[in-house]
């Protein structure tokens, strides 16, 4: 043999060493067909070996993927038309199912997109709006995924979840939200003025009640005193006149003509008068 | 160099570029120069298989497509072809913006319907960084894609469940943690490695479509306060005037009260003392002060008239008093004069 031959042997050796192994990555996993038909799937990561030209390697993912289906309107249990946007994550779990029956990644989104939709349109279609958007969602989303779950088990995919990204309302509800906004705005707005109202005409009233009574207090108190003042004084007058009324009659009458008596006074006296008597005769 | 996430798996082991380089190898090899270009490749090899780790980053080694190591920062050596590097810097805080992408809004993005039905714009910013390199990087497809939607997941299911009220003012600091669990929830369930540190609503606001009636609702609530105030200020006014009022009226009626008492007590003394003496010498004194009251009494008077008793009883005394008045005081005068 010349070098030749021998250069050509070893190439030729070579490439079929080259060809009995193959890398799988992190991330990877797929199937091996022997000229056409399925023999084995690998799932683990490393070097594996083949049988060189007769099989073939199709690797497919194995990380987790996403499918996000465009916004489309659905409509609800009451009537509303909610626009939503639901994203599916997924992954390859039986390698050769999924080559079978959905060869590919967007073979695959096609045919879960599908069954998401339909899952997604029955359940919103037999929820009321409120329930979708508020606490119901996330149960209502399971329920769509445990549904679409077992369908696209079919497919060898296994189903994460199903999330709603977006829902929004369409055009026509959404102006008819806006006026209903408005007009809650301007209920709560007046309720507030009028509370405003409400609690100043409270503390003003609350106010004068609280002064009336300050100066009703006060009055009871100074009429107390002023009685008390009265009748302790009356009764120091009649401890001391009474040790002999006669004489306090006396003087006080006394006093009272000095008092009333006075310099415009017109006095008309008799001698019949205690005093003058002695005018009319010195008896 | 080493191959960073995301550059797709396993090119540098391409069987086809290999028999092409050992092919080469041989014809050079044929015409004698091959043990030098051999040593040559092998040392160009060798040292493209050096690669460095910077500070922050952690290297993820694959030998033959498995996980075998990772590396901290520093240089380090893999086997060029069967080993392959990828980096992931696990220590920088990144950051996605939902809603708006710096100064532009993005409606579609940001708007959100509550739990009372009402419409909401959200801005809102989430930090993470790569927890677990691994799962980053072999896991989640588009991780970072996948953060971006379960961000708005996360926030859209949060705000579904609050009313617009709290959303906008008192619950903010709820709404922020519970979309930081449910998206750490989800970023967990789909295996992305990402740690979610903070997530921040930088604004709630109502849609620009009702944003005036929002606005009235504001100046309502200020009015309200004002009203409220000016209504205080009312009570602090009259409160501590009217108490003044009420301290006086009792300060003057505890003055009337002692001075009652104190003049009754001087009245009483003074008769007290008069009696003491009067009793000592009871008829002349009696006479001696009904006499010099008499005289003073009779003192000031101006007009005084004086009728002889014996006509008094038999004729009717005619006098010039001035008018009817002055007669009727006449008469008083003359029927009470006796002591």
């Amino acid at each position: 043999m010349n070098r030749f031959t021998w250069i050509v042997l070893i190439a030729v050796g070579i490439w079929i060493g080259l060809d009995s192994f193959y890398v799988v990555q992190e991330g990877e996993q797929g199937i091996i067909t022997k000229f056409g038909e399925y023999r084995y799937s690998f799932t683990d990561p490393g070097l594996k070996w083949k049988s060189p030209f007769a099989d073939t390697v199709h690797r497919m993912q194995k990380r987790i993927l996403t499918s996000d289906v465009p916004p489309a309107e659905y409509q609800t249990l009451d009537k509303n038309k909610l626009v939503a946007d639901p994203v599916t994550r997924w992954r390859i779990v039986d390698p050769i199912t999924f080559f079978k029956k959905v060869r590919d990644v967007s073979g695959a989104k096609a045919r879960l997109d599908d069954i998401v939709n339909s899952e997604l349109r029955r359940k919103i279609a037999s929820h009321d709006f409120s329930d979708i958007i508020g606490g119901e969602r996330d149960p209502l989303m399971d329920s769509v995924a445990q549904s679409a779950r077992q369908q696209v088990k079919l497919f060898g995919i296994q189903l994460v979840d199903v999330r709603i990204k977006r829902a929004d309302l369409s055009q026509e509800v959404e102006e008819s939200v806006f006026q209903r906004m408005r007009a809650e705005r301007d209920r709560i707005a007046k309720r507030y003025r009028s509370e405003g109202e409400e609690e100043a005409a409270k503390i003003r009233a609350d106010t004068d009640k609280l002064k009336a009574i300050l100066l009703a207090q006060a009055y009871e108190k100074a009429q107390e005193l002023r009685g008390e003042g009265d009748a302790q004084s009356i009764t120091i007058y009649a401890n001391a006149y009474n040790k002999d009324p006669e004489f306090y009659s006396f003087t006080r009458t006394l006093e009272a003509y000095e008092r009333g008596i006075d310099p415009k006074t017109h006095l008309v006296l008799s001698t019949s008068n205690d005093l003058l008597k002695f005018m009319a005769s010195d008896d | 160099m080493a191959e960073r996430y995301g550059g797709g798996g396993g090119s540098s082991n391409d069987p086809a570029d290999i028999l092409a380089g050992v092919m080469s190898v041989l014809q050079k090899r044929a015409r004698g120069l091959g043990p030098i270009v051999v040593a040559l490749i092998l040392v160009v090899l060798a040292l493209t298989g050096f690669y460095q780790v910077e500070p922050g980053e952690i290297a993820v080694l694959r030998t033959l497509g498995r996980e075998t190591s990772r590396s901290e920062p520093g240089l380090h050596f893999r086997i060029p072809v069967v080993q392959t590097v990828d980096t992931v810097n696990t220590s920088e805080v990144r950051r996605i913006e939902v809603g708006f992408r710096g100064d532009e809004n993005r409606p579609a993005e940001a708007q959100m319907i509550t739990g009372d039905g009402n419409m909401v714009e959200a801005h809102m910013t989430v930090q993470y960084r790569v927890a677990d390199p691994s799962k980053y990087l072999f896991r989640l497809a588009d991780p970072e894609e996948v953060l971006r939607s379960a961000s708005e997941v996360a926030l859209r299911s949060v705000i579904g469940r609050t009313t617009i009220d709290d959303a906008i003012t008192r619950g903010r600091g709820d709404v922020q943690q519970d979309t930081l669990e449910t998206l750490q929830r989800l970023m967990d369930a789909y295996q992305s490695g990402i740690s979610v540190s903070e997530v921040k609503l930088q604004s709630v606001d109502p849609p620009a479509e009702v944003k005036d009636a929002f606005h009235d609702v504001v100046r309502a609530r200020e009015e309200k306060e004002k009203l409220i105030n000016q209504a205080r200020g009312y009570q602090e006014d009259v409160i501590p005037r009217a108490r003044g009022e009420a301290e006086r009226t009792i300060r003057e009626a505890e003055g009337y009260k002692e001075q009652r008492m104190l003049m009754a007590k001087g009245d009483a003394h003074k008769f007290s003392s008069v009696h003491t003496e009067y009793q000592k010498a009871q008829k002349v004194t009696r006479r001696r002060m009904y006499l010099e009251t008499m005289e003073r009494v009779l003192g000031k008077v101006e007009q005084k008239t004086i009728v002889d008793g014996a006509l008094a009883g038999s004729t009717v005394p005619i006098l010039a008093l001035g008018g009817p008045a002055g007669a009727a005081r006449a008469v008083a005068a003359t029927n009470g004069a006796a002591p």
